[in-house]
C-alpha cells in the first residue's frame, strides 16, 4: 500500500512547504471537499493530510447505507442533494460506486413509532424526497422473508418507506474522489500525521506534519472521529461532541433474499444485502466514549437474537467479520460546518456521527464553496457551532435512541 | 478485554452495566450571570480526550450508585492515574 508501488489515484507527489488549503484527513469529507474544491473553484493547489490511509477511518467502516429520509427541514435538502449525486459522481470520476437504489424500509413497532413516522414521511414529501409509510403487509409483500407475525418480542405494525434509498460501495467513493482529486493536481499524502496547528493573530498560517512544516491559509478540519480530540489538543477548541465506538458484521455469503435495506430502531439492527450476498448488519453503540475499534461479543449475541426474530431464515447463519469504527456524535445528531470560526481560515466538518457515508458528496461540495469564497452558503447555515450556545439545537433524534450523556 | 467499572458500593463490574455519564467538568456553574456561552460549555462542550479522563458512572443495572472514575480512552481500561493534562 505505502511501498514503491504506484498509487491508485496517480503520481506519488512531494510534501510541498506551502499550499492554498490544507485538509485534515483522507477521508470520504475530506476528499470530497478536495475534489469540489478543484473542481468548482479552481484551488488545486491543495494538500490532504492523512495519519494512515486513506479510508482508515469511517470511510470504510460503515455499512454502505445511503439515504435522505432524515427527520428534519435543515437536513433533509443536504442529504437529498447528496443522493442525487451518487450517478452524477459515478460518471464524472469515471469509478463505479455500485449505487444500488433498492430502497430503505425504517420498521414501526409501535403507534407511537407509526406517528413518528407520519412526521418524517411529511417531512420527507414537502422536500420533494420519496417516503412512504406503509403497513405491515406491505412490508412482507417487499421483503417475503420478514417476520411480520405478533409472536416476536416487537411485532412490527409498519415502515417507513423510502424507494430512492439504498447502499453505495465505500471504498469505491474513497478511491473515486481520491482518483478525482489527484487528477485536478490535489496532492494525497498518507502516512503524515498532523502534530500541531499554526495560529498568528486569529488567522491560520500554519500545520505541522510529522514530515514537515506546511505554510497555508486554509486549514479544513475532516478528520472524523478524531476531529474533536485534534481541535482540543491543537487548538484548544471544545467541541460538544462525544466519540462512541459503533460495531458491525456481515454473515457467510447467500442467494439473494433481501433486495431493500431494513432497519429498526426499537431492535437496534438494520441490515441490507451486499453485492456479494453478504448480510452486512449493525447494532447501536458501545455507550462510553473512546478511541478504540475494540468489537465486543456483546453486540454479536444482539445482533444475532434481533435478525432471528425480524428475519428467521437467518437463524443458524454465520457471521464471517466483524468490525468497528469511531462515531462523533452531537447532542442533536446533526453535523457541525462551520468556517473563519473562532479563527479566520479554520473550518470545520465534524460531528457527523453515523450519518457521514450518505453525507460526504453534498458536504464536501458547500464546504468547498465555503472556503474558497469565506462565505457560507445558505445549505450550511444551520450547522453552525454557535448553534450550541444559542440553544437552537436541531432534534435529528427520531433517528435511533440516545447515545450520549446528553439524553 | 472488555470494559469494567469499579463501582464504589458493588465493586468491579462489567461495563455493560453502566451508564456513562459525562466528563467531569466541575461543580455546576452559578446560575447568576451566567453567560450561554458559559453555559454551553458545561453541558455540551467535551474535551474528548486521547487518553486518561475522569469521569461520572451511573451504576443503572446494579446499586444505583453515581461516581467519577478515570479511563484511558485509547484502551478503554478504567486505570489509577490521575486526568492528563493538557
Amino acid at each position: 500500500m505505502f511501498g514503491r508501488h504506484k498509487p491508485l489515484w496517480g503520481k506519488k507527489t512531494r510534501l510541498k512547504s506551502s499550499y492554498d488549503a490544507v485538509i485534515i484527513g483522507g477521508g470520504l469529507h475530506g476528499l470530497a471537499t478536495a475534489y469540489f474544491l478543484a473542481r468548482d473553484h479552481d484551488l488545486t493547489n491543495v494538500a490532504v493530510i492523512e495519519k494512515r490511509y486513506i479510508g482508515f477511518g469511517g470511510g470504510g467502516r460503515n455499512t454502505a447505507i445511503v439515504r435522505a429520509n432524515q427527520r428534519t427541514s435543515q437536513n433533509v435538502p443536504l442529504y437529498k442533494e447528496a443522493l442525487a449525486l451518487w450517478p452524477v459522481l459515478t460518471r464524472e470520476l469515471d469509478y463505479n460506486l455500485m449505487f444500488f437504489n433498492c430502497g430503505n424500509l425504517n420498521l414501526m413497532h409501535s403507534e407511537a413509532a407509526m406517528n413518528a413516522a407520519r412526521m418524517n414521511v411529511a417531512t420527507a414529501q414537502f422536500h420533494g424526497v420519496e417516503s412512504h409509510l406503509i403497513d405491515a403487509k406491505q412490508c412482507k409483500e417487499l421483503i417475503p422473508a420478514l417476520n411480520i407475525s405478533d409472536d416476536i418480542t416487537y411485532p412490527i405494525l409498519g415502515a417507513m418507506y423510502h424507494p430512492p434509498g439504498g447502499i453505495v460501495r465505500h471504498d469505491a467513493v474513497v478511491w473515486g474522489l481520491a482518483k478525482g482529486a489527484a487528477r485536478h493536481g490535489v496532492h494525497i499524502h498518507q502516512q503524515t500525521a498532523v502534530t500541531g496547528i499554526g495560529v498568528a493573530n486569529g488567522q491560520i498560517v500554519s500545520v505541522e506534519t510529522d514530515r514537515g512544516k506546511i505554510h497555508t491559509p486554509r486549514v479544513l478540519l475532516a478528520a472524523g472521529g478524531y476531529s474533536a480530540a485534534i481541535s482540543y489538543h491543537m487548538l484548544g477548541i471544545k467541541l460538544p461532541i462525544s466519540v462512541l465506538t459503533i460495531q458491525a458484521m456481515v454473515t457467510q455469503p447467500l442467494k439473494p433474499i433481501l433486495n431493500h435495506v431494513v432497519s429498526s430502531g426499537t431492535y437496534h439492527a438494520y441490515a441490507n444485502q451486499t453485492l456479494k450476498g453478504e448480510i452486512a448488519t449493525g447494532a447501536h453503540m458501545d455507550p462510553w466514549p473512546n478511541y478504540t475499534t475494540q468489537t465486543t461479543a456483546y453486540y454479536i449475541k444482539h445482533q444475532a437474537e434481533a435478525l432471528a426474530e425480524m428475519l428467521p431464515c437467518l437463524r443458524g447463519v454465520k457471521f464471517m467479520r466483524h468490525w468497528a469504527g469511531l462515531a462523533d456524535m452531537t447532542p442533536d445528531m446533526a453535523p457541525i460546518m462551520d468556517g473563519n470560526a473562532p479563527l479566520k481560515g479554520y473550518f470545520m466538518n465534524c460531528g457527523w456521527g453515523y450519518f457521514g457515508f450518505k453525507s460526504c458528496a453534498a458536504a464536501g461540495k458547500y464546504m468547498a464553496r465555503f472556503m474558497a469564497t469565506g462565505n457560507c452558503p445558505d445549505m450550511l447555515k444551520p450547522f453552525t457551532l454557535r448553534r450550541f450556545a444559542q440553544h437552537r439545537l436541531m432534534g435529528e433524534t427520531a433517528a435511533l435512541m440516545s447515545y450520549s450523556p446528553d439524553n | 478485554m472488555a470494559l469494567t467499572l469499579t463501582c464504589p458500593i458493588c465493586g468491579q463490574r462489567n461495563g455493560y452495566e453502566f451508564r456513562y455519564g459525562g466528563e467531569e467538568k466541575g461543580p455546576r456553574p452559578d446560575e447568576e450571570g451566567l453567560s450561554p456561552e458559559d453555559w454551553c460549555d458545561y453541558v455540551h462542550l467535551n474535551k474528548c480526550v486521547a487518553g486518561i479522563q475522569k469521569e461520572w458512572w451511573f451504576h443503572r443495572d446494579g446499586c444505583g450508585a453515581w461516581f467519577t472514575t478515570q479511563r484511558d480512552t485509547t484502551v478503554n481500561l478504567e486505570v489509577e492515574q490521575p486526568e492528563a493534562q493538557l
